[in-house]
């Protein structure tokens, strides 16, 4: 059997080769390199996969899976340009100290911003095998995280167990899983200070989520109890909905 | 009738062969793992699949693969001489075992149902709780486990190494390991990297969806009806969000990279305690992996009966109900099994569509390929 490989395939496979998280020696010839420590926490305080806790409405809750996509990962020079990564990251908050390590340019830089999910032109029609089994969007690496090629990726997997009362066995499943073109948000986060790149030091910064967050904003909220489930690749509101509150729930700190 | 309708079919043919010794080939060996005896051999990797991950330091070479076969079907890697990895591993039951557990020379058994082997080049971990991360990891375990072949490794090395100076030996297997490694001296380690070359080499992708995949053929009218419920998801729109009255059954054995697994580990409702049997979670030290398995592939699944890591269902029918009913609640229940409380609510017509959807994943052709079959 005889295949051909077309332009377009040999553009995508370029393109993505470079995807991932660079390490160290990976960044040569680029002049410095920034690290963001991703950390969660649920209402302002550190919190971790598994744990149980509370949410708003009173609920006992654990959170026990809790994965989403960001790409691009860009930050504002003091000139106001925005520098940008194109690599995707697939962060698993179930897993301790992922990072994100990217290589950016010396200089200073006033903000971050990111794509919370995957950006509509790499997000459907392109074939997960199509990646190196060690890309965030490849079959391997994307297990649990694809839809269908139609629908593309989810964006945010938000998963775990409830009670309805204090005191009972968690055993309620909430499941949300956001996605398709139209639940692709941007993050911007404005720094305190300025967040300085030398020429050939790793930068560290703490990236922090609110997992809370996820299920509410000032004037709405999303109740467990009446609505535990959501995988909108029919684009349903409530995907969407989580991922406007979860535009409102990161801060970072520069260490 | 339906046809392939999938708009990335060029995309997916960009990786479509992995070179298992291409530096040998190329240069000459210039690593301490290229072998210069040996062929290099090229795996072809079907389409729509993703590039198999071969260690560097055991690419696959014709001899080693042969080797390997010979090794697969060797009873006398077993204490008793009477069982070999092909015992529990039938090609007739799609490379599974067709009993719940598996017995061993002993006559004990085993506590979770044989995997099939099939397309497992491309997992990320082995056994039923990913106790092993590579293949050749996995290898080690039967041989010496004394509910399986019993036979100590220094044991196994020395039957094996003595075909060497047996004047009527079948077999002389240190020259194979010879050409295969350029080592005379059999040890586990040689031992596994054959079995598993052999192993990467069992690609199944030939089954009928396969063949409507690739534009060869039609899915019948059910066939296709069960496909489109594979893909859609469970419960009813007015009491569940993005609910389309389907089987729910992509998000765990999706069709990226035609794996139908994601190999991830799951707690699919089966039991409400894991004291038995704490799956992943034996592994993780994690109690929310309590009770948690890895997914199996759903390709032959009509030939790899019993189901689940315990075998505890005998029919394909058995297992349909299973997640029709929505299995039972528990503190680590997938939220995909999120239906506990009223199961999919699939009607007979539909259990059925799904049934002949998942018929069309057995690849004949691959269980009776030659090449993987018993040479001895």
């Amino acid at each position: 059997m005889k295949f051909q490989t077309p332009l377009c395939t040999i553009l995508i496979l370029g393109m993505t080769a470079s995807c991932g998280l660079f390490r160290s020696e990976d960044i040569e010839p680029i002049p410095g390199t920034v690290r963001l420590e991703t950390a969660l926490q649920w209402n302002g305080e550190n919190y971790a996969v598994g744990n149980v806790t509370a949410d708003a409405f009173g609920h006992p809750f654990r959170l026990d899976n809790l994965q989403l996509y960001m790409a691009p990962v860009e930050f504002r020079s003091e000139d106001g340009e925005w520098v940008s990564s194109d690599d995707v990251f697939l962060i698993d908050y179930g897993e301790h100290g992922k990072n994100l390590v990217l290589p950016l340019p010396a200089g200073a830089y006033s903000a971050v911003r990111f794509g919370l999910g995957i950006p509509p032109e790499i997000n459907t029609d392109i074939d997960p095998a199509s990646y190196p089994n060690d890309h965030p969007l490849s079959v391997l690496g994307s297990a649990g995280m694809f839809w269908t090629w139609s629908s593309g990726y989810i964006f945010v997997k938000y998963e775990g167990k409830f009670a309805l009362e204090s005191g009972q066995q968690l055993i309620e499943p909430f499941s949300y899983h956001c996605g398709t073109d139209a639940s692709y948000r941007m993050v911007t986060l404005e720094l305190d200070n300025l967040l300085n790149i030398q020429s050939h030091e790793v930068t560290a910064a703490s990236l922090k989520l609110d997992a809370a967050m996820a299920l509410m904003s000032e004037n709405d909220s999303i109740n467990v109890e009446f609505d535990p489930v959501t995988h909108n690749a029919g684009g349903d509101s409530l995907g969407g909905r989580m991922m406007d509150f979860l535009v409102h729930a990161w801060s970072i700190e520069i260490l | 009738m339906v046809r392939s309708r999938f708009p990335f079919v060029l995309a997916a043919l960009a990786v479509m062969v992995t070179t298992g010794c291409d530096r040998c080939a190329e240069s000459g060996c210039d690593t301490p793992d290229c072998n210069p005896a040996a062929t290099p051999y090229e795996l072809e990797i079907p389409p729509f699949f993703p590039p198999m991950d071969i260690p560097q330091d055991n690419p696959l070479t014709v001899e080693g693969i042969e080797l390997g076969r010979l090794l697969f079907w060797e009873k006398d890697l077993s204490a008793d001489g009477s069982m070999s990895c092909g015992s529990c591993h039938l090609p007739e039951a799609g490379f599974a075992d067709p009993n719940p557990y598996s017995t061993g020379i002993t006559g004990s058994q085993g506590v979770r149902n044989a995997m099939a082997l099939i397309n497992i080049g491309w997992a990320p971990s082995y056994f039923w709780d990913g106790r092993a991360l590579t293949l050749e990891e996995q290898i080690l375990e039967p041989v010496s486990h004394p509910d399986e072949m019993a036979l100590p490794w220094a044991d196994a090395v020395d039957r094996l190494q003595a075909t060497e100076s047996e004047v009527n030996a079948a077999i002389n297997y240190p020259d194979l390991f010879e050409v295969a490694f350029t080592d005379r001296i059999i040890s586990p380690e040689l031992v596994t990297k054959a079995i598993a070359q052999f192993l990467r080499t069992m690609v199944s992708a030939d089954s009928k969806f396969d063949q409507w995949r690739r534009g060869e053929l039609s899915l019948t009218d059910d066939e296709f009806a069960g496909y489109e419920m594979f893909l859609r998801e469970g419960g009813d729109p007015e009491t569940t969000p993005g609910g389309q009255f389907g089987g729910d059954c992509f998000h765990c054995h999706g069709e990226a990279g035609l794996q139908f697994s994601d190999y991830l580990f799951r707690n699919n409702g089966l039991d409400s305690t894991f004291v038995s049997d704490a799956g992943h979670a034996s592994v993780s030290g994690n109690p929310l992996d309590s009770g948690r398995f890895k997914t199996p592939t759903l390709r032959n699944v009509a030939l790899t009966a019993p189901y689940m890591h315990d075998g505890r269902f005998s029919t394909l029918e058995d297992v349909i109900d299973h997640y029709n009913s929505g299995g039972v609640p528990s503190t680590t229940v997938d939220p995909f099994m999120k239906y506990t409380t009223g199961g999919l609510a699939l009607n007979s017509m539909q259990k059925n569509q799904l049934l002949a959807f998942l018929h069309t994943l057995t690849d004949t052709a691959f269980v009776s390929n030659p090449e993987f079959l018993d040479p001895h």
